[in-house]
């Protein structure tokens, strides 16, 4: 199957790097972006003034934060560009930049995400109009409603959601860049403060700050540059969307994922069930099950079930958020989509130490911004 | 002492109007010139279904009544001055649309999916203004 990504000899990831997450500090996010970029160039071997473009994924920081922060490795000219999209902002930046690289316009193209807890504005909140509820545009409680929900339907307990927590908190304490780094049991999870209906605080990403950049390639630049092909990742989709009239209450966010994965797969020419690995929004531990059934990982209904048998466990049928998702792992937004796509990369080098996969080949990064817009990238490895 | 809620004002006018029973409101839409759907609230910059911009459209008054679809108890504050617990629910509104309102007290066992709402105004601290809330429309079924 061919397309947009296989132009320019398709698109390659060939360094990663981040910059752990951790909770809201004083350290300047240029510190952040900096060790993430620095540690992508030295990954990928490549130095500063190879670089033809950067996108800067970021929600917080304010105007121009890439070049600010980008001139400190020296004023080259590239073009740099900064990308919003809420939680997507970093998946987008990555998009960005696939579609640079695969058009020709540029053979050597960076993609960082950086933040700082910011003020959590939202356009939402700034279109002039009133609502019945002052918490009509508040994550945690369209989450819980649709927990709620999706417990009733299902005749599942709240248990079977706060799995979620204790699987991806277990991951996120076998890596390093996580902001959790602690296990936690079922009863811990369940016994944390409740926030909104039956999710509980430790069913809910924190609030934090990091970095992650991601250094890309075209194939005919994996060549010129005598880069390492066999640690480069292959870019075999990358598809976009947002949402569309709710067809019945509570699926919008469910088929905005559905549409998005489906696009993605497609174009990469694979079934869900060939992935191996999974990283995706779970913002809230419910949308991991959602998700995971949406996407087709399982089967409808099927979400709870495949988590306590532990198909999703690393070393199980496809790693859901072997990172440790955003639950664990964090979710500082701009740099959070580019997390995932560097824990793809890495485990499907087999370089995920402590917490690999085995046998990993197919990886797909999935991510929603503020329910309405939604985004998919599919990774191989490069002998795929 | 029972406050007269008919000496109160709206806390937001574009959305509702307290109704004939002195209790109760009414919702406040604009009928699209083109389509003829409802828009809630009636100053959204465009029709949601065809795009129409509303200019000149009619605004049109609805009980404001609707269908219990989900509800959950907020335990902790989500904006400046919040009270919990509140129960946050979303509910079907007979003049169309899906709106998250606020339910009248705390306990979620009066509460069941599928039974009908009804807004009524509720006096804000400080006896200038009302606010919405959801009650269960007694007589009333789904």
């Amino acid at each position: 199957m061919s397309d947009w990504t296989d132009d320019n000899d398709g698109v390659y990831v060939v360094g990663i790097g981040m910059h752990a997450y951790q909770f809201p500090s004083e350290t300047p996010y240029t510190h952040l972006g900096l060790t993430a970029v620095r540690a992508a160039l030295k990954d990928a071997g490549l130095a500063w003034p190879q670089v033809n473009s950067a996108y800067v994924g970021t929600t917080s920081i304010g105007m121009a934060a890439g070049r600010v922060m980008l001139r400190h490795l020296g004023s080259t000219g590239l073009a740099v560009t900064q990308v919003e999209n809420a939680s997507a902002s970093g998946s987008f930046a990555f998009r960005q930049a696939c579609l640079e690289v695969a058009r020709g316009v540029s053979d050597v193209v960076l993609a960082v995400g950086v933040d700082k807890h910011g003020d959590a504005r939202r356009a939402a909140d700034k279109e002039g109009l009133q609502r019945l509820s002052e918490t009509a545009n508040v994550p945690p409680v369209k989450f819980a409603m649709m927990a709620r929900t999706y417990l009733r339907e299902r005749g599942a307990d709240a248990a079977s959601m706060a799995r979620v927590a204790v699987k991806n908190h277990c991951n996120a304490a076998l890596n390093p860049y996580a902001q959790f780094r602690k296990p936690r049991t079922l009863e811990q999870v369940m016994a944390s403060p409740r926030v909104a209906g039956d999710l509980t605080v430790q069913q809910c990403c924190p609030r934090g700050e990091g970095a992650a950049a991601v250094v890309l390639v075209s194939g005919r630049a994996l060549r010129r540059l005598g880069l390492d092909a066999k640690r480069a990742v292959r870019v075999r989709a990358s598809t976009a969307c947002s949402e569309t009239p709710e067809v019945a209450y509570g699926s919008a966010a469910v088929d905005l994922v559905r549409t998005s994965a489906r696009h993605a797969l497609e174009q990469a020419g694979i079934s869900a069930k060939q992935l191996d690995l999974l990283e995706l929004h779970d913002a809230f531990s419910v949308e991991e099950l959602l998700y995971s059934e949406a996407i087709g990982v399982c089967e409808p209904g099927e979400g709870a079930a495949y988590l306590e048998r532990g198909d999703s466990a690393i070393g199980g049928r496809c790693a859901i958020n072997a990172s440790g998702g955003l639950i664990g792992m964090g979710h500082p937004l701009g740099p959070t989509g580019l997390g995932q796509i560097a824990e793809i990369t890495r485990q499907l080098r087999g370089e995920a130490e402590g917490r690999q996969h085995r046998d990993a080949r197919w990886g797909m990064a999935h991510m929603i911004g503020l329910g309405s817009v939604a985004i998919a990238h599919v990774l191989t490895r490069n002998a795929a | 002492m029972t406050t007269d809620l008919r000496a109160l004002t709206p806390q937001h006018p574009v959305l509702y109007r307290l109704a004939a029973d002195g209790e109760s409101l009414d919702f406040l839409y604009a009928q699209c010139p083109a389509c003829g759907t409802l828009a809630f609230p009636a100053n959204v910059p465009g029709c949601g279904h065809c795009g129409d911009p509303l200019a000149g459209a009619a605004q049109v008054a609805q009980a404001g009544v609707g269908t219990l679809l989900e509800y959950v108890t907020l335990h902790v504050p989500l904006f400046a001055g919040m009270e919990v617990p509140r129960i946050a629910a979303d509910i079907q509104m007979q003049g169309g649309g899906i709106e998250e309102g606020v339910i009248a007290g705390t306990d979620e066992s009066v509460l069941q999916h599928g039974m009908t709402l009804r807004a009524v105004a509720a006096a804000l601290p400080g006896g200038q203004s009302f606010t919405c809330r959801f009650v269960p429309h007694t007589g009333a079924s789904a």
